[in-house]
């Protein structure tokens, strides 16, 4: 019925998509953390990409590095996740809250986490070198349904990202700090007002928004390779998700991130990955000019 | 019972309060009355640790209060409500009622402040699942007002209550004011709607460029000429 | 600061700068050091106006540096244009370019206009070392190699000649500074304070943000853009490693170190960072980390730079136009 050529061609498609939606999930992960922590603190992070990177180090460290054996990513997962909120609790504190009371701190911040965005992926290349590190599949092993091949990994990937995302979904709804998270975002005087310690509340989303984007780092590096300088491209697609997706629109973000998980697939598939970034920029910037609230955004 | 003594605030370049000292009495209903943009709210605000900057000293009983972030103060007791309302818009009338009661010194009373709210404002009850910002002027007033009764605080700082009301809302308000401080609530208030204030105050301070010109009871207030000038133009 | 105050600034610091020759003029490395002086003072002073007394997060000036390099080196290899007419049209490439990148940008918030400009930047590189940069006459990955020097009434500019070379592009930069000054201290520049204290206050005199900031992004590109074709026929080498982050961070650096929004800062910043950066060298590997880490300590230690240091006293701190609530009504009048 099909001569053989339209068969792979078929097969290659269902690999595109299965990888799209792995890679969106993770990408969702990523641009939730985004529109949270800009949502909240008004701060944008240059160095977002690099946290993605740093999820990843360490994971490479106590994995391959020191040859951790027990409890395998459950371990990994329980040590690295603490340590990337710690970093980015720190990294609010002490580095923009003092910023905060300069006319001009939104840009102060930006200068300042570029400077860490440099340090940071400088630091690994020191650390690391400029060899690509990878991960070992969190399970291996491959899924037959029909004559479509998923890999437990691919699986795992996608299960983890959005139990991680309805995970903090539920927090932000249901839990008291959830709910001062959403108020600082509403009306941060109204927040101060009601007794809601925001410069807690600042660190803290800082600091969530950090392990979110650390935790796809673990998981989207067992895919890919941990790249040194791949920062300022990873934080620069967390961004383009989020501006497209509605700046604020957790829901808006969510359906984004699959929406270019997907293009990014079939652009790469096509014209070759190095494309890629070109055509990111050129759905932002249309998505700019056409709708500049984004797919779910509420407008200025 | 709060004692301010010598109390400067500044806003940027702005010395908005200029060595202001007031008294404000448990069970008390004291009213600051002044022209717009004379420093009343950040009188307020100061109180509430809300300001910018400020110097002096506010003591509620034994405790000073300046120099602590706003949330102590709040868990302290004392609680501002404000003439902007500042609700979260996107959360609904519930969920602004319950971060009211986010402080530590309400959580183990929000059920039960919860229930003393609604019975004072049954329109909320009615709204329980509406979001904030759909509610008409009058009704966010309500609710920002029944927020800052969920903190369980003996002290409310009231920033203009009346303002942008129908003259019916107004004395709704009012009425419920009076109700709060009968069940014990402390109350300092900041209005520029003298004559039905006044039923409600044990005591008037007047706010002029950010000095205190006036203190006195109600009678004493009504029948000084200055006053009489500035606020009814007589 | 007072225009015959920052005029006394930049001559000085020029002034400086073009005595060295005297002592160095024989050490191509020295030389070459002080060029890059001059070359990086424009650049980082243009971004500097854009940045800082624009107040327009842009962070695409070193992508128009090398579109500028770029257009005039690809005029001068494939097309035989002469290299004192491949600048200019470099400049007026690169001023179409921003004024076509500010046009999406200037009605954004600040960091989508971060994000945009900084999008180009990345856009950039691929799009050079790929099949389109290729075709247009990139050289791809490789760079371009051979790119002719700037010849001036037969006579030849390059990097055999230091010293009169030196010279000719310290007129060039000393013309872009003083500029830079004379927008900033024009009609315009006081446009931009005005709309920097606050937009609806300026909009009600009649000052167009938009007009504005579009021919500071226009005028900054031209600039950008001469100076970067400048650079590439001196150099006679240009790679897309240029868009690389180094570069960027320490023209950053150069900014942040004379104090952001303080022009004439980023000329003295850009002198002493130049320096600076020579010395650091022996750190190797080490010297990226440095510079990302001085980025961050200079952002939070000297938030003005070096001209906060020397801030004078007659310079009265800016009063915002927004009071404390002063400029409401006396009094309400329902009762």
């Amino acid at each position: 019925m099909f001569d053989e050529n339209t068969i792979l061609v078929f097969y290659e498609i269902t690999d595109i998509i299965i990888a799209g939606l792995s890679n969106g999930s993770v990408y969702a992960l990523m641009a939730i953390g985004m529109t949270l922590v800009y949502g909240v603190t008004k701060a944008f992070n240059f160095a977002y990409g690099d946290f993605f990177n740093m999820g990843g180090y360490f994971a490479w460290i106590l994995i391959v590095g020191i040859g951790l054996e027990f409890g395998g990513y459950i371990t990994v997962f329980l040590i690295v996740l603490p340590l990337l909120f710690a970093v980015g609790y720190g990294l609010e504190t002490f580095m923009i809250a003092p910023l905060r009371k300069r006319p001009d701190w939104e840009n102060r911040v930006m200068m300042l986490t570029l400077g860490l965005a440099l340090f940071l992926s400088n630091l690994y290349m020191v650390l690391f070198g400029s060899r690509l590190k990878s991960l070992p599949p969190i399970l291996e092993g491959i899924l037959e349904i029909g004559q479509i091949v998923f890999s437990y990994q691919d699986i795992m990937i996608f299960v983890m990202s959005l139990g991680g995302i309805l995970l903090f979904g539920w927090m932000l709804n249901n839990t008291r700090t959830g709910m001062a998270v959403r108020a600082v975002a509403q009306n941060p005087e109204g927040a101060k007002i009601v007794g809601i310690n925001i410069k807690r509340i600042f660190a803290s989303t800082f600091a969530i928004s950090t392990v979110m984007v650390g935790f796809g780092g673990i998981l989207l590096s067992q895919k890919m390779f941990i790249n040194p300088t791949s920062g300022g491209a990873i934080m620069i697609k967390a961004w383009v998700i989020t501006a497209f997706g509605g700046m604020g629109s957790i829901r808006g973000g969510l359906y984004a991130a699959f929406i270019i998980g997907m293009m990014e697939a079939f652009v790469g598939w096509i014209f070759g990955m190095s494309y890629t970034i070109i055509a990111l920029f050129v759905l932002l910037l249309a998505t700019l000019i056409i709708r500049p609230q984004g797919l779910m955004g509420k407008g200025a | 019972m709060i004692k301010v003594s010598g109390l400067n605030a500044f806003y940027g370049q702005f010395h908005v309060l200029k060595d202001v000292s007031m008294t404000v009495e448990k069970n008390g209903v004291v009213v600051v009355l002044g022209p717009n943009g004379h420093g009343k709210s950040t009188l307020l605000k100061s109180i509430c640790g809300l300001a910018e900057r400020i110097t002096g000293n506010i003591l509620l009983n034994d405790t000073e209060l300046t120099g602590l972030s706003s949330e102590k103060i709040v868990d302290l007791g004392v609680t501002y409500i404000a003439e902007t309302r500042e609700l979260f818009p996107n959360m609904t009338v519930l969920e602004n009622l319950k971060l009211g009661a986010y402080c530590r010194r309400a959580r183990p009373f929000e059920a039960e402040n919860l229930e003393k709210v609604f019975d004072l404002f049954p329109r909320l009850a009615d709204r329980k699942s509406q979001t904030a910002s759909t509610m008409s002027g009058g009704e966010a007033k309500m609710l920002a007002i029944a927020r800052g009764l969920m903190s369980n605080a003996d002290f409310l700082a009231i920033d203009e209550p009346s303002l942008g009301l129908q003259p019916n809302l107004r004395t709704e308000v009012f009425n419920t004011i009076k109700t709060i401080n009968e069940q014990g609530m402390t109350i300092l208030l900041v209005e520029q709607n003298i004559p039905r204030i006044a039923e409600l105050a044990s005591h008037i301070y007047v706010l002029e460029e950010g000095k205190i010109t006036f203190e006195g009871s109600k009678d004493d207030a009504v029948s000084n000429d200055h006053l009489k000038e500035i606020f009814l133009g007589m | 600061m007072k225009l015959k105050q920052m005029a006394l600034i930049i001559l000085a610091a020029y002034g400086i700068l073009a005595v060295l020759p005297v002592f160095v003029g024989h050490t191509p490395y020295l030389m070459n050091i002080l060029i890059m002086c001059l070359i990086w003072a424009v650049v980082a002073s243009c971004w500097d106006v854009i940045m800082g007394f624009a107040g327009i997060f842009s962070f695409g000036q070193v992508s128009f540096f090398v579109m500028g390099a770029y257009c005039s080196a690809i005029l001068a290899i494939s097309h035989h244009v002469p290299p004192v007419f491949s600048i200019v049209i470099a400049g007026f490439f690169t001023a179409g370019m921003g004024v076509l990148v500010g046009l999406p940008c200037l009605k954004l918030a600040g960091p989508y206009v971060a994000l945009v400009t900084f999008g180009v930047h990345m856009a950039l590189q691929p799009l050079l070392k790929g099949e389109i940069g290729i075709a247009l006459g990139s050289g791809g990955a490789a760079g371009l190699l051979s790119i002719p020097p700037i010849r001036l009434f037969g006579y030849t500019f390059g990097t055999d000649n230091m010293v009169p070379t030196f010279y000719l592009i310290l007129l060039i930069s000393l013309a872009c500074a003083l500029t830079i000054m004379g927008m900033i201290k024009s009609y315009w520049g006081m446009a931009f304070l005005a709309l920097k204290d606050s937009q609806p206050f300026a909009a009600s005199l009649g000052i167009s943000a938009f007009k504005y900031k579009l021919m500071v992004f226009a005028v900054t590109s031209f600039l950008t853009g001469i100076i970067g074709a400048v650079y590439g026929h001196f150099y006679g080498v240009l790679s897309v490693r240029m868009l690389d982050l180094d570069l960027f961070s320490i023209l950053m650096i150069m900014i942040l170190a004379g104090g952001l929004g303080h022009f004439p800062g980023a000329i003295i910043g850009s002198f002493l960072v130049v320096a600076a950066s020579e010395m650091m060298a022996p750190l190797g590997v080490y010297r990226a980390v440095t510079m990302g880490a001085m980025v961050v300590v200079l952002v939070l230690a000297l938030p003005d730079g070096v001209m906060g240091l020397c801030r004078t006293a007659d310079q009265p701190v800016p009063e915002g136009i927004e009071g404390a609530g002063f400029k409401k009504g006396w009094m309400a009048t329902e009762f």
